[in-house]
Order: C-alpha cells, then sequence, then structure tokens
C-alpha cells in the first residue's frame, strides 16, 4: 500500500509546477539518434552500452532548466524495481538529495551497485523480501550506472540533476517542460552517457518558449 | 752410348716424371677432397646435434607458454564475465579494478613459490596488471597484492594498443649489480560481453622458465636477450656485454626471427642460436639465447683432420712407390717403343735412299737410250747417203753393186731399230702421248698386206683375210699401223715356204680382236717372247732385233688394249690384238 502512494507521489510531483499559476513552459523537440529497432510497444527500455556510451533503446532524452535553485528540505522518494532482470524504468532522472529505493521482483537473488563516479554504494546480495528495501540516496549531480554483480548484463541509469525542472521525451524526441521561474537559464538535453546539448534560453513569466535541439 | 740413346732417355725419365707428377696431384686432390668433405660433414652434424637441443630447450619453453596461455585465457574469460570488472573500467573506477579482481586472481599470487623443477607445471606468477583503453598500465592502489615492481618496470608493461590476442613479452626487472632478472609477461585480452570490444587486458609475469643447466654435459648456456641486454647468468659479466652486443648487430642485421653465429667468448669458440620468443608481438621483442662451446667439436675436428691428414701422407707415399713402379712398367715398352722406331727409321731411310737411286738409274737409262739412240742415227744417215752415191756410180761389177743394195737394205733396217728404241725409250720415260683418233684398221691391214706382197724376199706364202670392211679402232695411227706392221712382218718372216697366213678381225662389244696366225716354226713354251732384246734360244736363217713384239705389246697396252700369244703348236702360231673399238663408228659403219 505504502508502495503505491509512493509511486503516486512519484508520478504526480512533477506535474506540479505546471498547475501554479503565471509560470513559463519550453516546449519543442529533441532530435534523437536513430532507433536501431522498432519502437517498443510495451514502452520498456533498456539500457545499451556501445563504445562505452550509454544509451536508452529506444533512445531517449532528459530535458533539464541548469540553475541556482533551492535546495528544499525533502524530497520525494523514487524507485526503480528489478523484473525479469531489468531495471525498470532503466533511466530515472532524480533531483540531487532524492532517496531512491531497489525493490526487487524477481525471485531471485540481485546485488545492485554502481562504481560510477556520482555515487559509489553495493547493496550486496538480497532476496525480493529484504526488508527495509535496500535504498541510497544520489547527493552529487551525475550520472550512475547501475548494474547487478549477479547478471552482468543488468544495466540503469539513474540522472542525478541539481535542478528540479527535468522531464523526459517523448520516442518522438518531444518535450515539455512548464511551470519554469522567469530568468536566464540553460536548457540542456542529456541524449546519451557522453552527449548533453545546451541552450541558453531568456524565461518570461507567462511565455511559451519553443527550443528545439538539433 | 750415342746421342740419340741420350735423348731417348732423356724422354723416358720425362715421361716419367709427368706420370709420377699426374699421380701426385691426384692422390693430392682426393686428399684434399676428403678433408674438406669430412671437416664439413663434422661440423655441419655438430651444428645439426646443438641446433636440435636447442629446438628442444625451445620446445620445452613453448610448452610451458602455452600451458600459461590457455590458463590466463581462461581466467581472462571469468574475469570478463565479472560486471564489476565491467563497471570499474567502464565507470572509471579504476581505483575499484584490482579490488574487483582480486578474488578471481588470488590464486595466480598466492602460495609458495614452487621450486624450479616444477616450475612447467606452476602457474605462480609473480605479478600482473590491468591496462586501461589506451594499453597504459593501471597504477595498482595496493602493489602489495599484485606483486611489486619498480616504476620503471612497470612502464614496460605498456602498449601502444590494446591487443586483440595474447601477446608475450620479455621484461627485465631490477637491473641491478646481480645481473637482474627476467620475468615473462603475458598480455590477454578483456573482451566486453557486451560488445566484443577490447575494454582492457590483463598483464601477467611470470619467472620465465629456466632449463636445466646441467643437462648433458654440453656446457650450454641459455639466456634472454631482450631490448638489448642479455640475461646469460652463468656467463662473467664482461662476457655478457660483448655477447650481447653481437646479439643486438647479428638481430639487427638478418632481421631474422631464427638465426646462428660464431663467437668467441672469453677465448673460447662459441656456436650461438637465438629465435625470436615472441614473433609478432607487439611487446619489445626477446630472443632465447643459446651458446654452445665449440671445444669439443672442434678438439673432433682436430683430431679428424690428423686422420684424415695421416691417411692422405699414406695414400701419397703409396701413390709414390706406385706410381714409381708403374712408370717403370710402363717406360720399359716405350724404350723399346723408341728403339723400334728409331730401326724403322733406320730401315727406311735405306729404302728411300734405294728408291731414289734407282729412280735416278732408270732415268739415266732412259736418257742413255734416247741420247744413243740420236747419236746413232746420224752415222747411219751419213753411212747410206755414202751407200746410195756408191750405187750413183756406174764403174763396178754387178755383184758390187748387189753388195752395196744389201748394205743399203741393212741401213734402213738399222734406222728401223733405233727409231723403235727412240719409240721405247719415250714410253718408258712416260712421255709418249698418245691423241685418240678413229683409226681404219682394215685399211690399215690391206695396205700393210699389199706391201708385204710388194717385198722382194716374199717367200711363197698364202695370205687369208676375214675382216670387215671399215672396221674402226680408238687410238693414234701412226702406233696402231706400226702394231700390226710388227705383227704382219713376223708372220712373214717366221713363215715357211708354201705356208699361209690368216688375218681376221672382229668387233667384239667395247673392243675390236685382231688375230694373226701363220704356220712355220712354233715358238718354244717357256720362251719369253714378248722380253726386250730377246733371241731365239734356237739359231735361225732369218732373226730380228728382239725389240718388235716388246714394242708392239708396250703400244697396245698404252692404247688401253693388249696383246698375247694364243697358241704356238702344230706348224701353227697365232697372236691375239686386243684394241678398244672407236665410239660409235662401227655401229655406222
Amino acid at each position: 500500500m505504502r508502495l503505491r502512494v509512493l509511486l503516486w507521489c512519484g508520478a504526480i510531483l512533477p506535474l506540479l509546477p505546471v498547475a501554479l499559476p503565471a509560470s513559463t513552459t519550453v516546449e519543442g523537440r529533441v532530435e534523437l539518434p536513430k532507433s536501431r529497432s522498432a519502437p517498443v510497444q510495451a514502452k520498456r527500455y533498456e539500457i545499451v552500452t556501445k563504445g562505452g556510451v550509454l544509451s536508452t533503446q529506444p533512445p531517449l532524452a532528459v530535458i533539464y532548466l541548469d540553475g541556482p535553485f533551492p535546495q528544499p528540505a525533502s524530497l520525494p522518494t523514487k524507485q526503480v524495481t528489478q523484473k525479469d532482470l531489468t531495471f525498470i524504468p532503466a533511466l530515472l532522472p532524480v533531483r540531487v538529495g532524492t532517496k531512491v529505493e531497489f525493490p526487487s521482483l524477481d525471485d531471485t537473488y540481485h546485488n545492485i551497485f554502481s562504481y560510477s563516479p556520482a555515487k559509489r554504494f553495493d547493496l550486496g546480495r538480497y532476496r525480493p523480501d529484504e526488508r527495509p528495501v535496500p535504498s541510497q540516496v544520489f547527493d552529487k549531480p551525475g550520472l550512475v550506472t547501475l548494474r547487478c554483480d549477479i547478471h552482468e548484463h543488468m544495466r540503469g541509469l539513474i540522472l542525478v540533476l541539481n535542478t528540479p525542472y527535468f522531464v523526459m521525451t517523448d520516442t518522438a524526441g518531444r518535450f515539455r517542460l512548464g511551470g519554469l521561474p522567469a530568468g536566464h537559464y540553460t536548457l540542456r538535453a542529456w541524449i546519451d552517457s557522453r552527449t548533453t546539448r545546451e541552450k541558453p534560453v531568456d524565461l518570461k513569466n507567462g511565455q511559451t518558449l519553443h527550443v528545439d535541439f538539433p | 752410348m750415342s746421342a740419340s740413346d741420350q735423348a731417348r732417355d732423356k724422354d723416358v725419365a720425362s715421361f716419367r716424371t709427368r706420370l709420377f707428377t699426374a699421380m701426385m696431384l691426384i692422390v693430392a686432390s682426393l686428399t684434399a677432397l676428403g678433408l674438406y668433405l669430412a671437416q664439413r660433414k663434422v661440423t655441419s652434424d655438430a651444428e645439426r646435434n646443438l641446433q636440435k637441443n636447442f629446438q628442444g630447450e625451445l620446445s620445452s619453453l613453448h610448452k610451458l607458454e602455452e600451458l600459461r596461455h590457455a590458463a590466463l585465457a581462461d581466467r581472462c574469460n571469468a574475469l570478463v564475465a565479472k560486471s564489476r570488472i565491467h563497471a570499474a573500467i567502464e565507470d572509471n573506477a579504476i581505483d575499484l579494478l584490482y579490488p574487483s579482481a582480486k578474488d578471481e586472481l588470488r590464486d595466480l599470487m598466492e602460495g609458495e613459490e614452487p621450486p624450479p623443477e616444477q616450475a612447467a607445471q606452476s602457474l605462480h606468477a609473480t605479478f600482473y596488471r590491468f591496462l586501461d583503453g589506451t594499453g597504459t598500465v593501471l597504477k595498482p592502489p595496493n602493489p602489495k597484492e599484485v606483486g611489486q615492481m619498480d616504476a620503471k618496470a612497470e612502464a614496460q608493461l605498456s602498449l601502444t594498443k590494446l591487443p586483440d590476442t595474447q601477446q608475450i613479452g620479455y621484461l627485465q626487472e631490477k637491473v641491478a649489480a646481480d645481473g637482474g632478472a627476467v620475468a615473462e609477461i603475458l598480455a590477454v585480452p578483456i573482451f566486453s560481453t557486451d560488445t566484443g570490444e577490447v575494454i582492457s587486458a590483463l598483464v601477467v609475469g611470470f619467472k620465465p622458465f629456466q632449463p636445466k643447466q646441467t643437462e648433458a654435459g654440453t656446457g650450454m648456456k641459455s639466456g634472454i636477450w631482450v631490448n638489448g641486454q642479455l640475461l646469460l647468468p652463468s656467463l662473467p659479466r664482461s662476457a655478457e656485454t660483448s655477447l650481447s652486443e653481437k646479439i643486438a648487430n647479428a638481430v639487427a642485421d638478418s632481421h631474422r626471427a631464427e638465426n646462428k653465429f660464431r663467437v668467441n667468448v672469453d677465448g673460447s669458440p662459441q656456436l650461438v642460436f637465438y629465435k625470436r620468443l615472441n614473433p609478432g608481438s607487439l611487446f619489445p621483442p626477446a630472443y632465447e639465447i643459446c651458446a654452445y662451446p665449440l671445444a669439443d667439436s672442434i678438439a673432433q675436428l682436430h683430431r679428424l683432420r690428423w686422420q684424415i691428414g695421416g691417411a692422405g701422407a699414406l695414400l701419397l707415399l703409396g701413390g709414390f712407390v706406385a706410381s714409381h713402379l708403374v712408370a717403370l712398367r710402363f717406360s720399359a715398352p716405350v724404350k723399346k717403343l723408341a728403339l723400334d722406331s728409331e730401326q724403322n727409321r733406320v730401315r727406311r731411310k735405306r729404302a728411300e735412299a734405294a728408291l731414289a737411286s734407282t729412280a735416278e738409274e732408270l732415268e739415266r737409262s732412259t736418257r742413255y737410250s734416247a741420247d744413243a739412240s740420236h747419236q746413232l742415227k746420224s752415222p747411219v744417215t751419213v753411212l747410206r747417203v755414202a751407200i746410195e752415191s756408191l750405187l750413183a756410180r756406174e764403174d763396178f761389177k754387178p755383184e758390187v753393186y748387189e753388195e752395196l743394195s744389201a748394205l743399203l737394205h741393212q741401213t734402213h733396217r738399222f734406222t728401223g731399230v733405233i727409231d723403235e728404241l727412240l719409240l721405247l725409250s719415250r714410253m718408258d720415260a712416260g712421255h709418249l702421248q698418245i691423241a685418240s683418233t678413229p683409226v681404219n684398221l682394215s685399211q690399215l691391214i690391206d695396205e700393210w698386206l699389199d706391201d708385204l706382197g710388194a717385198l722382194p724376199d716374199s717367200p711363197d706364202v698364202k695370205i687369208e683375210k676375214e675382216f670387215p670392211v671399215g672396221l674402226f679402232v680408238a687410238g693414234e695411227r701412226q702406233y696402231t699401223s706400226l702394231i700390226v706392221q710388227n705383227l704382219l712382218e713376223n708372220a712373214r718372216k717366221y713363215n715357211r715356204p708354201g705356208g699361209r697366213i690368216r688375218v681376221s678381225a672382229h668387233a667384239n662389244g667395247s673392243d675390236v680382236v685382231l688375230t694373226i696366225g701363220n704356220t712355220g716354226r712354233t715358238i718354244p713354251p717357256g720362251e719369253n717372247i714378248f722380253e726386250r732384246f730377246h733371241h731365239n734360244s734356237t739359231p735361225s736363217a732369218v732373226s730380228g732385233h728382239g725389240i718388235g713384239l716388246n714394242l708392239a705389246r708396250e703400244l697396245a697396252r698404252l692404247h688401253g688394249g693388249d696383246l698375247r700369244l694364243v697358241r704356238s703348236e702344230h706348224d701353227w702360231t697365232e697372236f691375239e690384238v686386243r684394241f678398244s673399238a672407236a665410239d660409235g663408228v662401227n655401229a655406222v659403219a
């Protein structure tokens, strides 16, 4: 039950700023790399490595507004589950300081760990009934690669961002990021572990800005 | 001893010397050839043996290498299956690489170092390192756990790029006064299980396999030459340095992976084999070096050289004696031959001289008869003229005229004899040339028969003619006429009163045969009537001067024919002359 609540919170929270009045919206399209396979109907993504570059398959981008934003006192907890020997979601953007839980839905052991500079951790081996659910607080911005010591092929990504304003594109690359404060910022598009594009934006109240990342 | 004997002895001596020299040369060259072949065989045998030994060393080395390679490949496959290794390499967490690999590679490093004789079966590594994506060594956080090595040696583990395949290298570590040690290093690529790309490499160092030094007492020394430095522990330091330079030169010169050369180390000759241990490797080239002392094989060669030389000398001596004997035996017949040829020469000279004098004599006699004929002719002519002038006078008695005319007749005969002699002498000298023309033999016979009939002292003989009209022979008319005249005159002269003469002629193929027969006294058998100046053995009223038949036969032969006596018996004597028929004329006639 509690899990449900958490899930719900995770889904609703990014939408909150949209509801605020007198806010600014940025929308547009990101030119995504060509997908190697046809779009998957089930919307299940996986992380692929090619030449040391990690990206989602089919490709997705994360759009976020960089800037000095005050750190809130508390942040909602997020989850990355392990099901059918994959991470769900495969790519999770979170704000710095977010606690992420790693519940397992597989009837086997997992050993989630990361050697990424942004966060090194090792949850050790645990079963689905492990309580409390193993979790980590991601307190440094950057990309964290999730791996399982037992299942070598498992890959997951957590993109730790220093901003509350971020959104994932759809598979066509379209995005809409609303509830933004007015001001001069940099809008960035994370495409894969090596590629992040950026554009300066001048946001005015009540305005909808159109930004495309070629 | 005569001069020719001396010359002959000299010849024989020189022949003997030449024979002896030739034999000596053959024996000497055979000995030299034997020496050369034996030396080559000994050298090549020795080198082949050493080469075999060297290959044996190498193969034991390779066996160990293969073992290590297979084991390491297994380790690396296991390592690469580990997420933590991937994570450490891909997520740039190099500091966690060594701890992550520690468990997997623990058994490589743990445990006591095995004794040398078990080194081949053991996988005891002395150190290991990982290479990053550029081929550079990743510094271990805790060198104690992965085998300590100094920074310089560690830097040598780096490659210019990550290898696709296993690489063998040799590393000289701790280059110190004690000579240092060599480590065999194996670099094994680590492939990503995701992409199949090479993401890293594991470099493991081992103690190189050291073959047993005491084997077979060959005195062989083996070592490794790497990066311009030689490590041959059993060699003195100075010799090691000089040998190292020589190997460097040889390697640089030939560019061959394997070769051998001779060198003097510390004053003793050595055959040095080298073979590249890591052909095609990304690591610096390393060579296995085996130096074999050649003292034994040289001593063997010396021994052999003495033996063959001795044998050659013996052979030479034997050859000397044999050649002397052979020369003696050979020269005896040669001596005899020389003597014989000398005698032959003398004989021939004598014969030649005799021949020359005979020819001279012959010529002189021919010339004499010619001269004599000429000298005789003029007094006869004078005599005849004188007789004729006497006959012209009218104041002699009739019986004087009779005498004078008989004398005149005799001068005619005399002239005839002289003419015949002249002709004969010309024939003898070979000066008589005949111009062959068709001569009408039938006409010629008729003319002479008429003349015979006209002669005053013709006996009463009957003449039978038996020849066709116009029978032609080839010859000169003058001489053909002389032959016919001679035979007819003889037939009349030696006839008896009331006898007969038969003349017959006929063409017989390419010949014309004339037969003249007459009655009268026969010629006794065995009497050579054709001899010059022949005279009847029995006295007779008529006599010739003895050259008529001879002349006739000579002339007949000169014309390509012949004259012979067919028979002489029972009051019948018959001669036959063969002439050559004149071409084509008889057929027409």
